[in-house]
């Protein structure tokens, strides 16, 4: 089957009327269903990307029960919608608040927040739904067309791999942070203890759990991100009294004026194509996606001494890539039937569910299935960027609701969300921990960037670290030898000597100063 | 509505005319505790199971997963709760007879303070191998092993995961040696095994079964000691030449250990009448399982008192300890 039948295909199956007996009238109408399941799905993973803390695998799990008496693709395309609406939705509550609604949109605060402090929240808000659209089409583009190959791409990434990635990528983190380079390199490595708790891959030893059996599977990177972004942000808020309400004074329009779109889209382009190419990978990749492009823009930017004062790229970039990496993740689910997060997991349970078992075969024995649910997710970033971009206005209201009514909300919200990962109250304590963290490090102007990618890349980077040496025999060259893997480290290194030049240190030490 | 439920309660009550407690339970809510993730094959069984018990109970059954410390946060939880038939867990082969072993200061007693419900899936695990290592059967495999002593590695979803007590039990029954290598979960684990990074892997039949069908890897034995009627022609270990070799991973439905007799009797009748209806059947055998023959609570708490005994010295001997 070429390209152009397999997609006639999908859209029919999206498109398709499918009779339905309406109980009260008792009457069999051919309604579109898998396009209703599709608007269903956009409308909910807006709504609960806009909720800090509930996410999509809450919601999804919620739902699972609900797909028993769905036919397959209709459950799917519901369940991807939310996944990727979820998306969209994550950047508001960054931009609005200063609250990562999602864990991908963390570094959308960084600059999303100062645009909206500056009465730039519309175009901010704007600027995300356009770029996750963008993404979105090409990614899906991309499933389209090469999943198959690019499934064969990620099996080419072995532990070496991937531990040579996050040294990269642990590199770009003090790159991250706009103050002191010194504060920024203490936050990577605070990050990098707080991966160290819970139970070593390799021994089953447990570290730093004082006997408490929550901490043996580490503390939740959800956890860590409300409450050092969230619940400290509304600490330094109360202290305030209600000075936040000054913001909605200056919101002087709501769309990206002509600048902007000039600024924007080479953002957008190189988001996407990181985030489509970091979604791939099915260790950890997507996540990495957003702060990978945030620091990629912030080297290459002529605006870059505009970066964590409000500057439109860093609110493009990264919500672009997100976006992206949300898409292609599906690819190692729809080829090999291995997920690559936790959402993927519960994609799998949901054929399950219908009796399909999830792998390489779906593709030929259930092509509409397939199919379709690509065509949807096409369909589907359509329908929320014109849902997205007339709530803007709405969500700006929002800010005029004054904090002492927002504030108490988005504190239960969080709680409801945070205890929802796995049922229990031990992560809602552990959030309010780390909010008090969280706010000593505002007070003491560390950066929680910095700290957050420590957090994700730690764990990782160890586990693929030893992996790789265990695979190896203990040889450490593997990691020059494999040339994916030298590249990367190669990479890393130029990088290093960049940041540790003297004239770019000097330069970096105006930007210091300058705030 | 009010007038099905008692209509329901009263037949119910009918049909266990001996059990006085069973004539008001279920008069709220049913919490089925999960002790793993959302959409994963613990979880999806019980939801299966779930929504058959809800229309024969007659009362919502609200599935919830708690996870962490190797399920045993909600295996824990459900053993400190109200014996009152309204909290139960799916208890599995990792929180009743591996961790025990695995963890220090373990805090439950998987015999004592559990009734044993029913049994619900059985899956086995599978040899599977990557395509590139040049055997074909158990016996070409064993004696790669000698031939290369070390050379070759096998991927397990965690440290004291059947599969890494699977590959121990066969190092040693075997005297070859070959290096664990512990994943985050099996998904990477297999990821590695289809790229050839690890050769061999002792996977649950459900998560290999299409890269078996569709050939990415190559099956070269069950690791149950009789034949999975999924892959009928293929040997069990016992079969070639490893006598006695039995590892299936199991998973079932348990209740607090002072849950009152009929309310044990009366959800483990329906939990089995559940299993054998052909839909949910159809479907717990499309991940991998089969039909338990261990059918009545006394039966089921004795098959866990075997397994906690099978268990606990090859976690031992596997070095394998989370302290």
């Amino acid at each position: 089957m070429g390209i152009i039948d397999t997609l006639r295909l999908g859209f029919g199956e999206v498109f398709s009327l499918q009779p339905m007996l309406i109980p009260w009238i008792k009457v069999v109408v051919p309604i579109p269903f898998n396009i209703l399941m599709c608007l269903v799905g956009a409308v909910l993973g807006t709504l609960i990307g806009v909720l800090p803390g509930i996410g999509p695998v809450a919601t999804i799990a919620m739902l699972l029960p609900i797909t028993f008496n769905l036919n397959p693709t209709g459950a799917l395309i519901m369940l991807a919608g939310i996944y990727y609406g979820a998306q969209y939705g994550g950047s508001t509550t960054a931009i609005l608040v200063n609250l990562p609604g999602e864990s991908s949109s963390v570094v959308t605060c960084l600059d999303g927040y100062q645009m909206a402090r500056r009465g730039r929240a519309g175009p901010a808000l704007a600027t995300a739904a356009i770029g996750s659209f963008f993404a979105g089409c090409v990614a899906t583009l991309i499933i389209a067309v090469a999943a198959p190959p690019l499934a064969e791409v990620a099996l080419k990434f072995g532990p070496a791999e991937y531990f040579s990635l996050m040294v990269l990528g642990l590199v770009a983190a003090v790159v991250l942070a706009h103050g002191s380079l010194i504060k920024a390199i203490a936050m990577v490595i605070l990050g990098l203890l707080l991966g160290i708790i819970g139970t070593d891959v390799n021994s089953g030893v447990l570290r730093f759990t004082f006997d408490i059996p929550e901490l043996s599977d580490g503390i939740g990177f959800v956890v860590v991100a409300m409450g050092m972004f969230g619940t400290a942000e509304i600490i330094s808020n109360l202290e305030q009294g209600e000075s936040r309400e000054i913001f909605t004074a200056k919101v002087s329009h709501l769309f990206p004026t002509k600048e902007d779109w000039k600024r924007m889209w080479a953002p957008i382009l190189r988001g996407t194509a990181l985030g489509s190419a970091l979604g791939i990978l099915p260790g950890g990749g997507a996540l990495l996606a957003s702060f990978g492009a945030y620091t990629l823009e912030k080297k290459v930017s002529r605006y870059s001494h505009e970066f964590g004062k409000g500057a439109i790229e860093g609110v493009a970039a990264p919500e672009s890539a997100n976006n992206a990496g949300a898409q292609t993740s599906f690819i190692p689910m729809l080829t090999l039937g291995i997920p690559s997060n936790a959402v993927m997991a519960l994609m799998i349970g949901a054929l399950m569910i219908q009796g399909i078992a999830p792998g390489p075969q779906v593709m030929n024995e259930k092509p509409q299935l397939f199919w379709g649910l690509i065509a949807s997710m096409w369909v589907g970033n359509l329908m929320l960027v014109v849902l997205n971009l007339p709530m803007i206005g709405m969500w700006i209201k929002l800010l005029t609701v004054p904090y002492r009514y927002l504030f108490p909300s988005i504190l239960v919200f969080m709680a409801i969300g945070v205890y929802s990962l796995s049922n229990n109250a031990f992560d809602v304590l552990i959030m309010a921990v780390f909010g008090v963290l969280g706010y000593i490090c505002v007070k003491l102007e560390c950066e929680p960037a910095p700290m957050i990618l420590g957090f994700i890349l730690g764990p990782l980077m160890e586990e693929n670290l030893r992996r790789a040496m265990l695979l190896s025999r203990g040889d450490a060259t593997v990691f020059l030898t494999k040339p994916i893997s030298a590249g990367f480290i190669i990479a890393a290194a130029i990088l290093l000597v960049i940041v540790s030049l003297p004239a770019l240190r000097k330069k970096r030490e105006e930007v210091f100063v300058e705030e | 509505m009010r007038a099905t439920l008692a209509a329901l309660l009263a037949a119910a009550a009918s049909f266990f005319p001996s059990c006085v407690p069973a004539q008001s339970w279920p008069a709220r809510p049913v919490h089925l505790v999960v002790p793993y993730a959302a959409g994963g094959p613990v979880d999806v069984s019980a939801r299966l199971v779930g929504a058959r018990l809800q229309a024969a109970l007659g009362q919502p059954v609200v599935v919830e997963n708690k996870t962490g410390a190797g399920g045993n946060i909600a295996a824990d939880f459900v053993a400190k709760s109200a014996p009152d038939g309204y909290t139960l867990v799916m208890g599995a082969i990792a929180t009743h007879a591996i961790n025990p072993a695995l963890y220090p200061k373990f805090p439950y007693d998987p015999v004592r303070d559990f009734r044993h419900v029913a049994l619900v899936v059985q899956v086995p695990n599978v040899l599977v191998v990557n395509n590139d290592l040049p055997v074909k059967d158990v016996r070409q495999l064993i004696a790669y092993l000698k031939e290369n002593p070390g050379k070759l590695d096998f991927a397990s979803g965690s440290t004291g995961s059947t599969g890494h007590l699977a590959g121990e039990l066969f190092k040693q029954m075997t005297g070859t040696y070959m290096v664990h290598i512990p994943y985050k979960g099996s998904s990477p684990a297999v990821l590695d095994l289809l790229a050839g990074r690890v050769q061999l892997m002792f996977d649950n039949l459900a998560s290999a079964l299409p890269n078996i069908q569709s050939g990415r890897v190559r099956a070269l034995a069950v690791t149950t000691p009789r034949r999975s009627a999924f892959l009928p022609e293929l040997p069990t270990l016992d079969e070639s030449g490893l006598k006695g070799f039995d590892m299936t991973t199991w998973w079932g439905l348990m209740a607090p250990a002072k849950t009152p007799e009929a309310v044990v009797e009366r959800l483990s009748a329906e939990t089995l009448k559940a299993m054998d209806d052909p839909e949910v059947k159809e479907k717990l055998r499309a991940m991998g399982s089969e039909t338990p023959t261990v059918r009545s609570p006394a039966a089921f708490t004795a098959f866990v008192e075997k397994e906690l005994k099978t268990y606990a010295p090859l976690v031992k001997r596997s070095g394998a300890s989370a302290d």
